[in-house]
């Protein structure tokens, strides 16, 4: 593209319409506000940066929570304002509503979200976490230093039911026990039944793959209730983030383990100015999150393959976006070609008092996108090679050496 | 009787529990294109009480711990319509033995395909059930069998071998099964004279 130059200082830059598709309401709202913030702080910074020779004109559409929506939304935005590429969707109902048209139409879908993997689109780019880069550390960590044995609790849907079936197939093979598994509707609040079947049964450890309401009232609920027994009951999370810390409660949200590419707590150059940015433009009190600076890195990814490629063709941008590493705010990555996931650093905090995560743990390296978990290796794990100095006092009897 | 070829799809009965409406219309074009009946359930009631030839069935709809999964179990062949390609809901799906599957979206074409291997499918296992049922019958009468060869052998001084081939050129002689005449050895305390000789 060529950049026509006005006279004098000003230069007009050619637009490249971007369709941004988040639901304003319905069961998500929460998150899906934070992405639209961040898609368009994205935006912003690459309109106004000397360094792209181009502006995005940024479309929105508003699903509003609706699966069928999302087909609209996006049928529109491809037929009516020629978009080539689309960033949102944050559930995996709401992506597979979109493939289709956006296979048909030959367009690329930018999809922010973690999720539960068993799936490869060419016309999407997998930016969140692949299921090796999120569960799998964490259930590791879990049989290493906390317990096999284990109660999961979460939403009755595809993410929870596969999310289940990971955790169980790696710790049975450790060793380990499923508890129980407990699962409550998409939205359901009340959770007494289950925080008084955890507080008599005392788990050693709760996998929680609840998501928003639900998981902030469990959380509260059994915070009150192991208080008042003097319990303490470690918690995971695949999820959980700092808007929703907030949200739970500083007291009821302390203590929960979590797995993510991002912390507002990481420490790096990138990931410190995009902080400041981010309350210069939000607000003080404002957090940014992993599915907001997934959002973000995803326009950011997109930006750079089409400087890189030198227009916004679809297949010149999937190129271009192939092993072209960013170094972002969540640390370097770059998109795999081999199944167009990206290769991120996985993490693991602990959330702390003031809704914040400490990191204790991260991968050496940005890990390889394994979709299909295909290069799970099960006798690898839980054999404790890693284990921490308290490890051994605290491991279950019931894990055995497999080698 | 007749069995109707897989490829005769006019006139089957199809259950279609769906609930995108969408897919619904595709579904519902193609199947009366092809001169089939169409019934609609909503996935998320318990099963109606209708015979039908074929189930199609948009898996991603129903919860993979239900007890609404549990009721679909039995009765006609299913085509599982599939979205999700987890192996928790993969493993789920295979509970039910689906004849056969369609990835959605759906498309015009892939129906006509799906409706035949499901047919001969279900055909194949109808057929399976009775030939596992007849060996089955014949294992349990091995017992009988095994006494009318004790007998024979007794009886007539033969050993083992020759007592069984006695047996089976009998049975064959009279027309009728080795379980059969086993039994009436059994119950003659011998072999039992009979003389026609229908061959």
């Amino acid at each position: 593209m060529i950049a026509v130059q006005l006279p004098g200082l000003l230069m007009k830059k050619p637009s490249i319409p971007l369709g941004l598709v988040f639901s304003q309401s319905g069961p998500y709202a929460m998150m899906a506000g934070e992405m639209r913030k961040s898609a368009l702080m994205a935006v912003d910074e690459i309109n106004e940066s000397d360094a792209f020779d181009f502006v995005f004109a940024p479309h929105l559409r508003d699903p509003g929570g609706v699966v069928a929506g999302y087909h609209t939304a996006c049928a529109d935005l491809i037929r009516e304002v020629q978009v080539d590429h689309i960033v949102g969707c944050y559930t995996s109902a709401s992506r597979k509503q979109v493939i289709p048209i956006v296979e048909r139409t030959e367009r690329l879908l930018w999809h922010p979200a973690r999720y539960e993997g068993f799936e490869s689109s060419d016309n999407v780019i997998y930016v969140g976490a692949a299921p090796n880069q999120h569960v799998v550390p964490l259930v590791r960590h879990m049989l290493d230093h906390i317990s096999g044995d284990v109660f999961c609790i979460g939403s009755n849907y595809i993410w929870t039911w596969e999310m289940n079936r990971v955790i169980r197939e790696i710790v049975t093979s450790a060793g380990g026990r499923i508890l129980a598994e407990r699962l409550l509707e998409l939205g359901e609040t009340a959770v007494d039944h289950i925080v008084k079947e955890i507080i008599e049964r005392k788990p050693p450890v709760v996998f929680n793959t609840l998501v928003g309401e639900s998981s902030y009232a469990f959380m509260r609920a059994l915070h009150a209730a192991a208080t008042r027994a003097d319990l303490s009951i470690p918690m995971l999370s695949c999820s959980l983030c700092e808007p929703e810390l907030k949200l739970i409660g500083s007291a009821a949200s302390v203590g929960c383990v979590t797995s993510s590419a991002y912390f507002e707590s990481i420490d790096g150059p990138e990931n410190r100015a995009f902080v400041a940015r981010w309350k210069a433009r939000h607000g003080r009190d404002s957090d940014p999150c992993v599915d907001g600076l997934s959002t973000y890195v995803c326009v950011m990814l997109l930006a750079r393959a089409i400087r890189r490629a030198g227009s916004a063709d679809v297949a010149a941008v999937r190129r271009a976006a192939a092993n072209h590493r960013y170094d972002s705010p969540q640390g370097p990555i770059w998109v795999d070609p081999d199944n167009n996931h990206c290769f991120l650093t996985p993490r693991l905090a602990r959330s702390v008092p003031g809704c914040q995560f400490k990191i204790f743990w991260e991968a050496d390296a940005p890990e390889r996108p394994d979709p299909y978990l295909l290069n799970l290796d099960l006798t690898a794990i839980g054999t404790g090679t890693q284990k921490s100095n308290d490890a051994m006092t605290k491991r279950s009897n019931h894990l055995r050496v497999v080698k | 009787m007749t069995r109707p070829s897989p490829f005769s799809v006019r006139g089957r009965r199809a259950l279609m529990v769906m609930r995108d409406e969408r897919e619904i219309a595709i579904m519902r074009r193609q199947l009366n294109r092809l001169g089939m009946t169409i019934l609609e359930h909503d996935p998320a009631e318990v099963p109606p009480d209708e015979t039908v030839d074929v189930v199609v069935m948009d898996a991603d709809t129903i919860p993979i711990k239900s007890d609404l999964a549990a009721a679909w179990k039995t009765g006609a062949p299913i085509i599982a319509l599939i979205g999700t390609e987890t192996p928790s809901r993969l493993k789920w799906l295979l509970d039910l033995q689906p004849a056969s599957f369609l990835i959605k979206p759906l498309r015009s074409a892939g129906l006509y395909t799906a409706l035949v291997v499901a047919f001969d499918a279900a055909q194949r296992r109808v057929d399976e059930a009775a030939h596992i049922e007849r060996l089955e019958d014949r294992i349990r009468s091995r017992r009988v069998v095994f006494a009318a060869v004790l007998k024979i052998m007794r009886g007539h001084g033969l050993a083992e071998a020759d007592a069984f081939t006695l047996i089976r050129q009998t049975a064959m002689r009279h027309r009728t099964t080795i379980e059969q005449l086993s039994a009436d050895i059994i119950a003659v305390g011998g072999m039992p004279n009979r003389t026609t000789r229908t061959a």
